[in-house]
């Protein structure tokens, strides 16, 4: 190899490598990934919404979960597609699987003590990354959500997320409980590990291992990728409150079918 | 090219690409907004808003509107984002600001990578808009267009926020670290006849009380009630 090839391939590496590295100082030590931006996660074109959330290595899962599937599966088969659960001061917002996994670009800020991780609308996750510990999620004052409590921390170019905390049931979904790809559940006794990693600067690959011994016989792992949308624009959901739109949710059955 | 010629260029080389990223957002010399903020009682100076004859007339409409938002738990927009009796969560990255209120609302993303609004035709109106800042010195200043009239629309000192609305913020943090003064100007000739202008001091606070989200209930009907029915006169 010449100087001058020696010199061109030093350049481009700087050049390539420099936007996407390292921003954000991780506390107390060196600089981490700069994974801020708007990524929309990639469908190898499923089809379908479930065909696309099943779309994952088949976990080992509980009997009595494989047969609530079955019962939901049935339930939906005779027509019953809307959950019909009221909407209550107890019904807790979010639901993570199905924020990761959804359409909508998930809007990520990096900061040095707190990863923001805004969905399409309204709310999203909090993962501190100050290095606490969860909270008590066992303490009567905790208020469980579909977010459950995340922590976070790097090791090397990567940064994991644990998650506990979720709440046991839904309210304002398809379905009365938190599916996780593949059929299985996230509810109060789940453990979630998230391995977040950017592979170049507009790709973002995130690992899911999901832990509970109440719905899985061994871990359950997937991965998803996510493209930058380095010029996306936030969007909002729109949609008129319930108020104005009473049978949206929670009353009808067939005839949303 | 001889060996030290090569090492000159390579300094060179190394130079250019860090201060090329220190253009593009490294957090160097910039303050770090970051943090849990909140309004106290001396946080506001808020004059009196010098409103349109039309916008004096509309008041009692937009209000009315507002409280419906408030009862249909609608996401708040801005200002009222701004102006939340929580705590304001801000993170900042090199490349964009995430604020989050405790009321329900969107996520307010301001981008300081240098990128433009998007044309208007590509800009579908948020209750938040679409924000971009830059840094003049030690101040942030944020420039937001593309509202829609959504949620809670009231402006500080009289107003109400439209699509027209264009609103210009500074933010300074002070040297201590732990006060931030925000300025905002609203914009928009069908509202008020001359920019109005107001300024919020935010107090930092160490921990973020939990639950960090309020759940907001359309259907609740005694809230329907509170929200909607005129108070009856105490009796002695």
């Amino acid at each position: 190899m010449t100087i001058r090839a020696i010199a061109a391939s030093v350049m481009a590496s700087l050049l390539l490598t420099a936007p996407a590295t390292y921003a954000q100082e991780k506390k107390g030590t060196g600089a981490v990934p700069e994974m801020s931006g708007l990524w929309l996660v990639q469908d190898p074109g499923s089809g379908s919404w479930t065909d696309w959330f099943d779309n994952v290595p088949k976990p080992k899962l509980q009997p009595d979960i494989i047969a609530d599937n079955q019962r939901m599966a049935a339930s939906e088969a005779a027509g019953n597609v809307v959950n019909r659960a009221p909407r209550t001061a107890a019904c807790p917002i979010g639901n993570l699987p199905m924020m990761m996994a959804s359409s909508p670009p998930i809007n990520i800020v990096a900061s040095r003590d707190e990863v923001l991780m805004g969905a399409e609308s309204n709310r999203g996750r909090f993962i501190y990354t100050d290095g606490r510990p969860h909270r008590n999620v066992k303490d009567p004052s905790y208020v469980p959500t579909g977010f459950g409590d995340s922590i976070g921390h790097w090791e090397g170019d990567t940064l994991v997320v644990d998650t506990i905390g979720f709440a046991p049931r839904v309210c304002d979904s398809r379905r009365p409980v938190m599916l996780v790809p593949g059929g299985g559940r996230a509810k109060d006794t789940t453990h979630l590990v998230e391995r977040y990693r950017l592979v170049n600067p507009d790709e973002l690959s995130v690992t899911f291992t999901w832990e509970d011994s109440t719905v899985f016989l061994a871990p359950h792992t997937y991965s998803y990728t996510y493209k930058r949308l380095p010029e996306g624009i936030p969007i909002e959901n729109n949609e008129e409150p319930a108020t104005a739109q009473p049978d949206r949710q929670y009353t009808t059955t067939k005839s949303e079918k | 090219m001889e060996f030290r010629g090569f090492a000159a260029f390579l300094v060179v080389v190394a130079w250019s690409g860090s201060a090329a990223f220190a253009q593009s957002g490294a957090p160097t010399a910039r303050p770090d907004l970051s943090g849990y903020w909140e309004l106290r009682f001396d946080s506001f100076n808020v004059p009196r808003a010098p409103l349109t004859t039309a916008a004096q007339g509309a008041l009692e409409m937009r209000r009315a509107k507002d409280q419906e938002a408030i009862r249909g738990c609608v996401n708040v927009g801005m200002p009222a984002v701004m102006d939340d009796r929580g705590v304001l969560d801000i993170r900042q990255s090199p490349a964009v600001i995430g604020m989050v209120a405790r009321s329900p609302s969107s996520t307010r993303y301001i981008y300081t990578d240098g990128r433009k609004h998007p044309d208007a035709e590509e800009l579908e109106g948020t209750t938040n808009g679409h924000s971009i800042g830059r840094w003049q010195g030690d101040t942030l200043v944020v420039d937001t267009v593309g509202f829609n009239e959504r949620g809670i629309t009231a402006i500080p000192g009289g107003g109400y926020r439209t699509s027209r609305a264009h609103l210009t913020e500074s933010y300074k943090l002070a040297a201590s670290g732990d006060q931030l003064t925000v300025t905002f100007t609203w914009t928009d000739a069908t509202v008020f006849r001359t920019p109005h202008s107001y300024t919020f001091r935010y107090y930092k606070v160490g921990v973020m009380p939990e639950p960090r989200v309020l759940n907001c209930i359309q259907n609740d009907a005694d809230r329907a009630r509170f929200l909607t029915e005129r108070p009856a006169p105490a009796r002695f």
